[in-house]
């Protein structure tokens, strides 16, 4: 097997989303929600999770992958800057490099103006 | 999910150990799961999506440890083992793998590991941040 070339995932993040997503994730940080707090808070309004930006691109690695993303793929990633809802993501992985085995992946999610929301890297082994 | 204790987070020193947790993902769980993320559940009905164990190993977390206000989640790692089947009876053992306080802010990083009987299935990292007080001239640790 040779690396493909994963393809882009893209989705709106809005607050209903989020909120289902805090019930489904069992993270009901009030930052994340249209409470008090996330408009009290260092970015004035709610802010949707991190792990549900990242699912977007362990959703695009598993596309380009199949299951031998669970077997044994792996991810590093960070937050740049919060992902105020509603937004609209985009999950990119490039190809970094191939060897022994292993291809290893630049992680980018970014907004509709292209800024960076996580960067990192993925690495999966190759069957 | 069982959540025995809670922890205050300023209790928490490096090396610390939670106890652990039991874990069981159901395809209504999953289902959920899917439906907030927009992810196509099609391939989803006999595993387990890998960052959805992930944040529910984060969730074990959250669970055992009063997390203060204005924490930010700045960093995860999350590699798996093999593929989770949906209704596999895991644990999850959350060790506290950093803590520091760098100019007013806490740094902190949580490593967990997911088993199944004595067989790790995944593992992972999360890095968090406390910032310091409003108001503390110590802020400029983020």
């Amino acid at each position: 097997m040779t690396a493909p070339t994963v393809q882009p995932v893209t989705r709106l993040i809005d607050q209903p989303r989020v909120d289902h997503y805090a019930v489904a994730a069992r993270d009901p940080n009030p930052i994340h929600r249209e409470t008090p707090e996330a408009y009290a808070g260092p970015f004035g309004r709610p802010v949707a999770h991190g792990m549900l930006v990242l699912a977007l691109m362990s959703e695009a690695m598993t596309n380009a992958f199949g299951e031998a993303w669970e077997r044994g793929g792996s991810l590093k990633v960070r937050w740049r800057q919060p992902a105020l809802v509603p937004v609209e993501v985009t999950a990119r992985a490039t190809l970094r490099s191939e060897s022994d085995g292993v291809a290893t992946y630049d992680l980018i999610c970014e907004d509709a103006a292209g800024e960076a929301l996580l960067t990192g890297t993925a690495s999966v082994r190759l069957a | 999910m069982t959540s025995p204790t809670h922890f205050s987070f300023d209790s928490l020193s490096r090396g610390d150990i939670l106890p652990t947790v039991e874990l069981t993902i159901t395809h209504d769980d999953v289902r959920a799961y899917l439906e907030a993320t927009g992810e196509p559940a099609e391939r989803w009905d006999e595993r387990v999506p890998p960052v959805m164990l992930s944040a529910l190993m984060l969730a074990t977390l959250l669970g055992q440890v009063e997390i203060p206000a204005g924490v930010m989640h700045t960093g995860q790692e999350h590699e798996s083992r093999r593929p989770v089947r949906i209704g596999e009876a895991l644990t999850v053992t959350v060790t506290v793998s950093s803590y520091a306080v760098r100019r007013g802010a806490l740094m902190a990083a949580f490593d967990a590991a997911a088993r199944a009987g004595d067989e790790v299935v995944a593992v992972s990292r999360a890095s968090v941040l406390v910032p310091p007080p409003e108001g503390s001239s110590e802020g400029d640790a983020a």
